[in-house]
């Protein structure tokens, strides 16, 4: 799996579970956690197996990035588009979290199809609700319009306590990542992974894509930006979105994948790290083979011999 | 440029052959204790001049001998950040497995990447000419390593920029 995606495979079981199980089946009151700090609990309870209450938490903002009510701009608006009457917003949420839900299983549409796809998009709740905000500015740009922050970098939050910018104009969006990780093998990896996305646009095939650059100190489009954001140890990447690039079927990925811009780098590091680990290991395992090569076989018969655990040797 | 490894090789190969002639040598100081010369440097009729073989400013090998062990320490060559950090890893991770290798000293000595240890009693078990085979295939190993780690990291950076630039398109 090389890319991150949307729906939440663990919501997305519950619900087909729930649903296949109708009126029978065990009361359900689950907690889980996600990449950068996404909590979800789950309930449901068999006085009323029609329901789910499903309480969301989200990622603490730093100070730059507004938010009312402890949700991101237009994140209600967003969840009643998606949704419709199958879902209804429960105020206050629940302690600890940042949103509670009340899903209704009996309002889904009985077409086969929409109710799985009304599912999916319950499972990518995330989605809708972190991306409410780069939603709208992104519509904005695929109908060729500037709300009133045009020219000015917009802070949106994608993980706890930072934020990245999102610079927004009428032909085209600027988004700007500062880059940061704890560990300095990470650093030094993640510097070579975010050149290589500079190199990979280069290439041929990829001439629709966004313009990507990457650089050392903040670029120009944050001149805005408070100071606390300009701090960044694997530096900055900078993607600019076109029209083309949000219109129509095209707007949600187009969200999900700048919303999980850093997560999608920071997972790929790890998944490499692993690999080198494995790497050495087989390594090591070949040059200790080497080095049995090297033993006399004297000693290697007095091992076979005196010692405790029997190996296969083949003693020619 | 490729033709200089062989050269380094057989030039560490050569010298240990000539170096590695070790036989027991009880401790002088204490009584029935038994440690190796090379470690210890305190009576320079046991130990021998030093070696150092550089292939260029970057790598080289110092071999030191005395009478029942001899200290091979290594410098890798690390060209930028990423070799840096790669080569770090791979060799932290031989050494903590020192136990299992045997020969291998479990830090290096200051101002190098790895360094073996080898005795007496290391000469006694295995064949001289096994035992410099390995050391100088492990040499050979190492860089090796190094450079197809950096070919994977590099690689997997490049197919994970693809498919998330096609997500685009």
């Amino acid at each position: 799996m090389i890319l991150l995606q949307s729906p939440s495979r663990f919501l997305l079981q519950i619900l087909h579970d729930r649903l296949l199980s109708q009126d029978k089946g065990v009361d359900i009151d689950c907690q889980t956690v996600e990449f950068d700090d996404v909590r979800y609990h789950i309930q449901v309870s068999m006085r009323n197996p029609k329901v789910l209450v499903l309480s969301v938490a989200l990622p603490l903002p730093p100070e730059e990035a507004a938010s009312f009510d402890g949700l991101p701009f237009g994140a209600i608006e967003a969840i009643k588009a998606a949704y419709g009457p199958v879902v209804q917003i429960l105020d206050p949420p629940k302690d600890g979290f940042d949103l509670t839900l009340k899903i209704n299983l009996a309002k889904l549409p009985s077409d086969e199809e929409q109710k799985n796809a009304i599912l999916l998009q319950i499972a990518s709740i995330r989605e809708v609700v972190l991306g409410a905000p780069l939603k709208i500015l992104l519509k904005n740009l695929s109908m060729k319009t500037v709300g009133p922050e045009a020219g000015q970098p917009v802070a949106l939050v994608h993980r706890p306590n930072e934020s990245f910018f999102v610079v927004p104009q009428a032909d085209k969006a600027t988004v700007v990542y500062p880059m940061r990780f704890l560990d300095s093998i990470d650093i030094v990896l993640a510097t070579s992974f975010l050149q290589e996305f500079v190199e990979a646009r280069r290439t041929a095939a990829l001439n629709n894509a966004p313009a990507c650059m990457w650089s050392q100190s903040p670029p120009p489009e944050l001149k805005g930006a408070p100071e606390s954001a300009l701090t960044a140890n694997a530096g900055f990447v900078t993607f600019v979105v076109n029209p083309r690039h949000v219109e129509g079927k095209k707007l949600d990925r187009t969200v999900w994948n700048l919303l999980t811009f850093h997560a999608y780098v920071s997972y790929h590091v790890k998944c490499s790290e692993g690999f080198m680990h494995t790497r050495m290991r087989r390594r090591v395992d070949t040059l200790i083979q080497a080095l049995d090569r090297a033993k006399s076989d004297a000693e290697k018969l007095k091992k076979m011999v005196t010692g405790p655990s029997f190996k296969k040797w083949f003693v020619i | 440029m490729a033709n200089t490894i062989r050269l380094y090789l057989t030039c560490i190969r050569n010298t240990l052959e000539a170096a590695m002639c070790l036989q027991n040598f009880p401790c002088q100081e204490v009584e029935r204790h038994n440690k190796p010369e090379v470690e210890l440097n305190t009576s320079p009729g046991l130990i021998m001049n030093p070696v150092l073989i550089c292939r260029n400013e970057a790598e080289k090998c110092l071999i030191e001998t005395s009478i029942n062990s001899i200290r091979i320490s290594m410098k890798v060559k690390q060209a930028d950040e990423l070799e840096n950090i790669l080569a770090k890893k791979f060799l932290r991770f031989l050494s903590m497995r020192a136990e299992a290798f045997q020969v291998l000293r479990r830090k290096p000595v200051q101002g190098y990447d790895i360094s073996f240890l080898i005795t007496n009693y290391h000469c006694e078990e295995m064949h001289k000419h096994k035992l410099i085979d390995f050391i100088v295939q492990f040499m050979e190993d190492i860089d090796k390593e190094i450079s197809e780690l950096k070919l994977s990291v590099n690689t997997r950076g490049r197919l994970v920029a693809t498919e998330f630039l096609k997500q685009f398109i």
